[in-house]
């Protein structure tokens, strides 16, 4: 009965009948209140947005999975402090973190909003060690400034990582056995236990493969140590590696040595074991070793497992990759069992790639990253026909025990290298995707403009990549082509949601008011309740000088999600047009507490100081502005005029000829050189504005400078000439006043003027 | 520019009753514009580059009677009124946090509705506080209906706009001798400030409005 109704809620939740997997899952718990079954009602709520539900059954849970999901309906809740003591138990500083890449990115997530950077990073690199695939991660990573070169992480080592999960998942077990066994973790030796029987098959086949072949039977006699061994790689191998492995009993005496024969007579060569492999191979020979011929049947569900959730077997692979280089450690396990990420695409172009989609379907109720060891072992009792792709798919190892029972030998040589193949090309995508990004998170924008035209047609005309190219356009300050490409995504993907609010910003600097009250009003049709529509709207309200009206919607964007960085600077934006410097800092102090590297929030709080007159202050907040955006000329116009506001002028020049340097077509820098050069040195002064006469003809305030300088000259005629010219332009009425005073006070001399 | 308040007001009175009047006072309204006494116009119309400056403003009338009080100057709703309760002049004051420049009063008020509740000579007086108010500007109005613009500029352009810390709308007398008054909205309006913090003038095209901020 346990079964069926296990089974029923799985269904529902693959389906999305919500309501039903709710109800059968309340029926299943209040019959077998076991722990499994509560994670499965815990994933039900999660997966119908009811973390609260999740929270209150799995208090004081303590299984990894378990703490996995407490920690994200924690997360979910914001009750960070939780999160974080549950994955990470102050009593076990050395406890891995449950399930793995996973575990690790919800970590660096929660490390990140409480606001320890460093660790985040560290968190969120682990998890990409351990699943390069994560990309979610790697965006975090670009986003905190902690990545410094896309290669590290999607390397060709990860493509062996990914082809060796495949591939020891496929048949290859020998050589993924072999290559765990290295390190003579006596998991490792568990785990061939069963496979040995049938590895003997393989490994013949596998002699060509460049896997780690068998472990030597030395580590194979390590049997008997298995769990001292777990220990040992405990800080590499992720939680559920360790947990799966205390978890399971080690496999019975005889069994190992009957296994270290043959592995003895195997004689394979071995490599550098992915011991992790191995673990959650072990965990599912445990299961699967008691059901060889289970196995067997399991092997006519491989071909069903290539639904997607090949993240897995991707982890796998990637963590049988770091296995190999590494030394055997856990790492890969780690990565193994912790791998389920969500890199869904990736992993599907993997299986796509390679024919045996090792992809084991995750059961409904883990289709997220969580990793349900604990459940394996009923899942091979009640569901093994079915694709309950445990996420243990990797510990689809015991796939690939099954795999190895099968004996296919020569067929997994072609999908090893379309595998191989598949994984490479993955990587390479990966690649290109992650360079392009992490050069745009650095705003090095033409540059990431390159690499981004270096992806293939296909990948190029998707909504997320002409979303960055756009907002590469918008760093560059070209609103025209960043208005050209976001249009582009909107039309290739009609429901695309990021990157909008900063389309809304670019018409907005372009004064498209139509356009722009057309794009919010899209927006808010596709949905209602996205931070980014009701900032679009609000930028139209400011755009028309209504800013109490903008005010307020941006304030309601921030309700919508608290954590969404721009809502929160846009609030500060429009304080400040209100003149309330006092609310405007503190929205821009939470803006950077999100995230810090938000330069508009630093330099809207420089502006502010700019406008307080602290001008120390604002010279620090606009250099920090700087320092994360140097190619931005506007901001190093604003830290020129900063500097001229300390009375540094040389520095202020300096920095305007650098601003001028960086874009041409920016009159404000040339603008502003001037006006420094207006005090003192007034023919170079005059030469600068004769320039920008010829590239900014309509600009009032150019005019109505030249005439001071004349007026200070006291070349009266062209003073009033010019002071003529830009009063035709017609500048608003302080202007107007100011200049018409001027004009006024030309044949007099020049007393104590402050504007003029 | 500094001018802003309409002076036809024969189109807008027109109707009905009004017309009869109208006829009637036809040769009082053109003595009237003629003199200088302003009517009110239906619509307000304020320049874009002006912004009312009176949110943060402590506002405190000399008198009210209750039920009417000064809330219901800004509250934006022209069905609600103050009401003076005291003896004239009934003094509404406005005081500033700092010192902010002013070019522009708006009064809305309504003859139809109020007769000799209207006001009918309005100073306005402006200074530090109370004690050195000044007086910058007398209006006479005739029989106004809606919104009333006064303008503070002076004719020099460089008085455009007054710089003060406190205002003071006077209302020395009313229509047909009426002592108490009713006042439905007063609005006060002031240049926008730079955007753009430590320019000497503003920016008027669109090559430099769109290089002057980071948003």
């Amino acid at each position: 009965m346990e079964t069926l109704m296990v089974d029923s809620v799985q269904n529902s939740l693959r389906l999305f009948m919500h309501r039903n997997a709710i109800f059968f899952c309340e029926r299943l718990c209040a019959e077998f209140p076991t722990e499994l079954n509560l994670q499965l009602l815990a994933t039900c709520y999660l997966q119908n947005g009811k973390a609260y539900c999740a929270y209150q059954i799995l208090k004081g849970t303590s299984m990894p999975h378990s703490r996995y999901l407490f920690a994200m309906s924690c997360f979910q809740m914001n009750l960070l402090q939780e999160a974080e003591a549950t994955l990470c138990p102050a009593n076990e500083p050395n406890a891995e973190v449950p399930d793995g890449a996973a575990g690790h990115y919800l970590l660096g997530l929660i490390y990140r909003y409480i606001g320890r950077r460093g660790v985040a990073i560290e968190h969120l690199m682990q998890a990409l060690a351990i699943d390069p695939l994560l990309w979610a991660a790697y965006d975090e990573l670009c986003v905190l400034g902690a990545v410094e070169d896309a290669n590290e992480y999607f390397s060709d080592m990860a493509a062996q990582h990914i082809q060796k999960q495949y591939l020891s998942e496929s048949n290859s077990l020998n050589s993924s056995n072999g290559s765990e066994f290295n390190n003579g973790s006596s998991n490792m030796s568990v785990t061939f236990v069963d496979s040995i029987p049938r590895q003997s098959k393989q490994l013949l086949a596998n002699n060509a493969r460049e896997i780690s072949s068998i472990p030597p039977s030395s580590a194979i006699a390590k049997v008997p140590a298995s769990n001292s061994g777990t220990s040992n790689f405990s800080q590499f191998i992720t939680p559920p590696a360790a947990t799966q492995l205390s978890g399971v009993a080690p496999p019975p005496l005889c069994r190992n040595v009957h296994v270290s024969f043959n592995v003895a007579n195997n004689d394979i060569a071995t490599k550098s074991n992915n011991i992790a492999v191995q673990t959650p191979r072990r965990k599912l020979l445990d299961e699967g070793k008691l059901r060889k011929v289970s196995g067997r049947l399991f092997s006519d569900s491989v071909p069903r497992r290539s639904t997607r959730l090949s993240a897995e077997a991707i982890a796998v692979a990637s963590s049988n990759a770091t296995q190999i280089t590494s030394n055997g450690n856990s790492h890969t396990s780690a990565k193994f069992l912790g791998g389920f990420s969500s890199s869904s695409s990736s992993s599907s172009k993997v299986n796509a790639a390679s024919s045996r989609s090792l992809t084991f379907k995750k059961g409904h109720s883990w289709i997220s990253e969580s990793f349900d060891e604990g459940r394996r072992s009923e899942d091979f009792d009640d569901s093994r026909m079915e694709n309950m792709a445990t996420t243990s798919s990797y510990t689809s190892m015991s796939g690939d025990v099954r795999y190895l029972e099968q004996g296919k030998t020569i067929g997994d040589l072609a999908q090893d290298s379309r595998l191989i193949s598949g994984a490479q090309e993955l990587l390479c995508l990966l690649r290109t995707l992650g360079e392009g990004y992490w050069l745009s998170c650095s705003y090095r924008c033409q540059e990431a403009l390159e690499v981004y035209l270096k992806l293939s047609e296909k990948q190029f005309n998707t909504g997320w990549v002409l979303s960055q190219v756009g907002r590469l356009h918008f760093e560059l300050v070209d609103y025209y082509e960043a208005d050209h490409f976001f249009s582009l995504a909107r039309r290739v993907s009609p429901f695309i949601l990021e990157g909008m609010d900063m389309y809304s910003t670019a018409l907005y600097h372009m004064k498209e008011e139509m356009k722009l009250s057309y794009l919010a009003q899209e927006l808010i049709s596709v949905d209602r309740l996205s931070p980014q529509a009701w900032c679009a709207l609000g930028n139209c309200y400011s755009m028309q000088k209504d800013y109490e009206t903008a005010l307020k919607i941006f304030q309601r964007a921030v309700q919508l999600d608290s954590r969404f960085v721009y809502a929160h600077t846009l609030c500060g934006h429009e304080y400040i047009a209100l003149e309330d410097f006092e609310n405007g800092i503190k929205c821009y102090q939470s803006a950077l507490q999100i995230d810090q590297r938000h330069y508009n929030s630093w330099y809207g709080l420089g502006v502010v100081y700019l406008r307080q007159e602290k001008f120390e202050f604002a010279e620090h907040h606009l250099r920090k502005a700087y320092n994360i955006n140097p190619q931005s000329s506007v901001l190093m116009c604003y830290l020129g005029m900063a500097q001229h506001a300390l009375q540094r002028n040389e520095d202020a020049l300096e920095m305007l000829e650098r601003a001028i340097a960086a874009d041409k077509q920016n009159p404000l820098p040339v603008y502003q050189k001037a006006n420094i050069l207006s005090l003192d040195r007034f023919d170079e002064a005059l030469n600068v504005l004769e320039q920008l006469k010829e590239s900014a003809p309509h600009e009032s305030c150019v005019y109505a400078l030249m005439g001071k300088i004349y007026k200070r000259l006291e070349v009266h005629e062209k003073a009033m000439f010019y002071f003529g010219l830009a009063l035709d332009l017609k500048p608003p009425a302080a202007d107007v006043a100011t200049i018409k005073a001027a004009m006024e006070k030309l044949y007099l001399p020049d007393e104590m003027d402050d504007i003029l | 520019m500094s001018r802003v308040w309409t002076r036809d007001r024969r189109v807008v009175t027109a109707g009905g009753r009004q017309a009869a009047m109208a006829t009637e006072l036809d040769g009082e309204e053109e003595t009237a514009a003629a003199a200088g006494k302003l009517t009110g116009s239906p619509q307000l119309s304020v320049e874009d580059d002006l912004r009312e400056m009176a949110k943060n403003a402590a506002w405190s009338v000399s008198s009210y009677k209750p039920g009417n009080n000064v809330l219901s100057l800004r509250d934006d709703n022209l069905d609600t009124y103050w009401q003076s309760d005291g003896a004239q002049p009934h003094l509404v004051n406005i005081q500033f946090q700092k010192k902010v420049k002013l070019q522009l009063v708006i009064l809305y008020v309504d003859f139809k509705l109020d007769e000799s509740y209207t006001p009918s000579k309005i100073s306005i007086r402006a200074g530090d506080g109370f004690h050195n108010l000044k007086e910058i500007k007398t209006v006479e109005l005739m029989k106004p209906v809606g919104w009333v613009h006064i303008s503070l500029s002076g004719n020099d352009p460089r008085e455009t706009f007054i710089n003060t810390f406190m205002l003071q709308v006077a209302i020395l007398s009313n229509h047909l001798n009426g002592r108490d008054t009713h006042i439905r909205q007063i609005k006060i309006y002031g240049p926008r400030p730079n955007p753009v913090p430590l320019q000497p003038f503003h920016f008027t095209s669109q090559e430099f409005i769109s290089y002057s901020t980071i948003r």
